[in-house]
């Protein structure tokens, strides 16, 4: 059960990372912010324009 | 006791892996059970890592994890950021699996199970993921830096712009046959244009939910888009029913061409958060659901191969692609085996986030071999239709005849019985008009997963269903890549010519979106509609061209590989890199040579071009058709110049690869390995 437990925690904790949702509390978190919208869309602004400079594999 | 134990059951694992190889190989004459592919790709790739890949990264990398990687150095909470071994994994292997693994290996089956299947598995073994494992540490140990900066140090300046156009080049090809795949999946079926144009509004709806209504809530929206794309399939199937809307959702296949290449311009200049991260975000749950649903369903059913380990096309004549077992069985792989592309990851967003250096053995080279199960799977879903069925779907209508009728005599000749009752039916279990000429392999697969899926619970009633949730699915990411490519080719150019003039190289100019995303598009559009147009169905030239231009890459990421291991060892443990190097290097130049001047024409671009040029001097070509054959011809020796560019690319760096090895080993240059200095690591593994 405990196994179970670890597993499906950690399935939630690579979903939120595809989801940039682990990516945002960290961003949070190092700038000592809260969320709101303004605060989503700089993140999201910022992270979009790091990532889809890279081409996505074929 | 413990030690002997655990050598007893590596050896059982090994004696397991070449019983199986052996007995896959050997079987002749009547249907395989899949779980002999399953069991020997899965024996010899836990033989491979934990054996081969243990040993690269113990004695040739001395993965170090005293020593602190970009991740714990660099820290800022955004790019570089220690992260699970795990979610790493994932997360790595989400950005590595495209289309490639699943199309390429529905193409190769043509030759039968056996060639692609050995390759997909060996392949992935000495070669893919030794790549990518090479590549990832390289970059981990030199704060995460891309390819290109690499072979711009390791090799010289030639290496790196030469990387870099390679790299535009390549994409440009990608982006064509991966539109035309989607294409041929959707031409002539209203239920799966329509389930795919919903998916546009259904991301714009995501992209202002995320960005206006619920920021932030990423899994919250991707939920709710998962299920307004599931209603969009049973959309799909009312449309198809009704008599008024399917005949505006039934296009050809140059209109659905225009439709993509539109719709890649605007996605390309939209803003991203609007259309193209929320259909990422949602095509990349749905392709790790898909791609887990799929082994669940083949460890569940266990299906038989009807495809035998050998056709008669291992002669070069097959109807889906020209040309022998090699070098084309390893070029139409691709992905599956080796894929130039992932070195783009593994020296992108990964190097950046791996928390201790021997993460980088489960995530660099474990991820490759995940990725290779899914060409077996791939390949196994292929196999296991009827072979009438495989070659009825996969040949143009230029190879096997323009009727139903001429079809599956043509095909039958061949010795794989199918009639047109058999075609007739099964389009009609899976809602199609017609599943007769569906080149691009995307159908195939579909109809092979439909069957998986269909066999684990709902039967025929549901198959329907099935075959178009797996076009959706095949269609939603690679749409998703065509947007994001276009995006990244803009950029790339904006960025060439920003060094010629200053504000083209503003990625927010909108004159300069504007041009280079028109110019992107219309170089990639040129070559969809050139496969649209083409008469042996395109994925004949196309997909080579793509094959050879991507293994091209995996040479130019193993010369950067080779260049750094002779500068850590001397000639030692070269091998490791130069063995898959000059493997690739044979097969792709040998490909290319055979694509440019084979005399067959289905083969070689330019006697195809000849044949044609002849047909029209001597006056056999009707009237009407002269314009369209002109253009054949012009775009066949397009094809062997795009080809030749490739080869010379390729070539400037290996010749200057070679010159700098040969400066190494003489001693006249100097070993200068570009690393970052040592630090020691604080991380706690327990804290990540």
């Amino acid at each position: 059960m405990k196994h179970l437990k670890r597993f499906g925690e950690l399935v939630m904790a690579l979903l939120r990372e595809l989801g940039d949702e682990n990516a945002y509390n960290r961003h949070l978190a190092a700038h000592g912010r809260t969320h709101s919208r303004a605060e989503w869309q700089r993140f999201s602004d910022e992270r979009f324009r790091a990532r889809y400079i890279r081409p996505k594999c074929c | 006791m413990k030690r002997i134990i655990a050598h007893l059951i590596w050896a059982a694992v090994a004696v397991l892996a070449a019983f199986c190889l052996a007995g896959i190989a050997l079987n002749r004459g009547e249907p395989i059970n899949s779980t002999w592919l399953v069991t020997a790709a899965v024996c010899t790739y836990l033989i491979g890592f934990r054996f081969y890949a243990k040993f690269i990264a113990a004695r040739v990398m001395a993965l170090n994890n005293k020593r602190a990687t970009p991740a714990e150095v660099l820290r800022n909470g955004h790019d570089f950021e220690p992260t699970n071994k795990w979610i790493l994994f994932g997360h790595h292997f989400a950005a590595i699996a495209g289309p490639g693994p699943l199309v390429g290996p529905v193409l190769a089956a043509q030759f039968g199970y056996l060639p692609g299947t050995l390759w997909i598995i060996v392949g992935a073994v000495i070669g893919g993921a030794v790549q990518d494992f090479v590549i990832l540490f390289a970059s981990m140990r030199r704060n995460g830096k891309s390819l290109g900066e690499m072979a711009r140090e390791e090799i010289g300046k030639v290496g790196g712009f030469t990387a870099m156009l390679t790299v535009l080049l390549i994409m440009v090809i990608l982006l064509a046959v991966i539109g035309l795949v989607v294409v041929n999946a959707l031409k002539g079926s209203p239920w799966g244009t329509f389930t795919i144009a919903a998916t546009m509004p259904i991301a714009v709806f995501m992209g202002l939910y995320l960005r206006f209504w619920r920021p932030g809530k990423v899994l919250e929206c991707s939920v709710i888009g998962f299920l307004l794309v599931v209603l969009s399939i049973f959309g799909g199937q009312m449309v198809a029913e009704s008599p008024a809307l399917a005949p505006i959702f039934t296009l050809s296949g140059m209109a659905l061409a225009v439709a993509v290449i539109i719709y890649g311009f605007f996605a390309s200049a939209l803003p991203v958060w609007l259309l193209l991260a929320p259909r990422d975000y949602l095509s990349t749950f749905v392709k790790l659901g898909v791609v887990l649903m799929l082994g669940v369903g083949i460890l569940f059913v266990r299906p038989e191969l009807q495809l035998p380990a050998f056709t008669r096309f291992t002669d070069g004549t097959g109807p889906i692609f020209a040309g022998k077992i090699f070098p084309f069985c390893f070029i139409t792989i691709a992905c599956g085996a080796i894929s130039g592309f992932h070195s783009l990851i593994s020296s992108g967003t990964t190097p950046k986030m791996i928390a201790k250096e021997w993460h980088a053995w489960p995530i660099g080279y474990g991820s490759m071999l995940l990725e290779s199960f899914v060409a077996i799977m791939a390949m196994i879903a292929a196999c296991a239709l009827q072979p009438g069925v495989y070659f009825a779907v996969n040949s143009p209508a230029g190879i096997v005849g323009d009727t139903p009728q001429a079809a599956v005599e043509t095909i039958t000749s061949w010795g794989f019985p199918v009639t047109v009752q058999d075609m007739d039916e099964l389009a009609a279990d899976v809602g199609e008009a017609t599943l007769f000429h569906r080149t691009g392999g995307a159908p195939s697969l579909a109809l092979g997963m439909a069957h998986i899926f269909a066999q684990t619970g709902g039967g025929r009633t549901i198959l329907a269903f099935w075959y178009h949730f797996a076009i959706m699915f095949e269609a939603l990411f690679i749409l998703t890549i065509i947007d994001a490519g276009t995006r990244v080719g803009r950029f790339m150019l904006q960025d060439f010519i920003g060094h010629f003039y200053k504000p083209w190289g503003r990625t927010s100019w909108m004159p300069g979106v504007i041009v280079t995303s028109a110019a992107i598009v219309l170089a990639w559009g040129y070559f969809l509609i050139q496969g649209v147009r083409d008469p042996l169905g395109g994925i004949n030239s196309l997909w080579p061209l793509f094959g050879i231009a991507n293994q091209l890459l995996a040479a130019v990421a193993l010369c950067v590989a080779t260049t750094i291991l002779l500068k850590m060892h001397g000639l030692r443990y070269v091998w490791i890199t130069a063995v898959p190097l000059v493997w690739l290097v044979t097969v792709t130049f040998s490909a290319a040579w055979q694509k440019i001047f084979s005399p067959i024409p289905r083969i070689g671009f330019l006697a195809r071009a000849a044949e044609l040029q002849n047909l029209l001097d001597s006056g056999k070509v009707a009237a009407e058709k002269i314009g369209e054959t002109q253009t054949l011809i012009f775009n066949e020796r397009l094809d062997a110049v795009v080809c030749g560019i490739f080869v010379i690319l390729v070539t400037t760096i290996l010749v200057d690869s070679i010159r700098v090895w040969t400066g190494i080993l003489r001693g006249t240059r100097e070993v200068k390995l570009t690393e970052s200095p040592f630090v020691p690591s604080q991380l706690e593994t327990e804290a990540i």
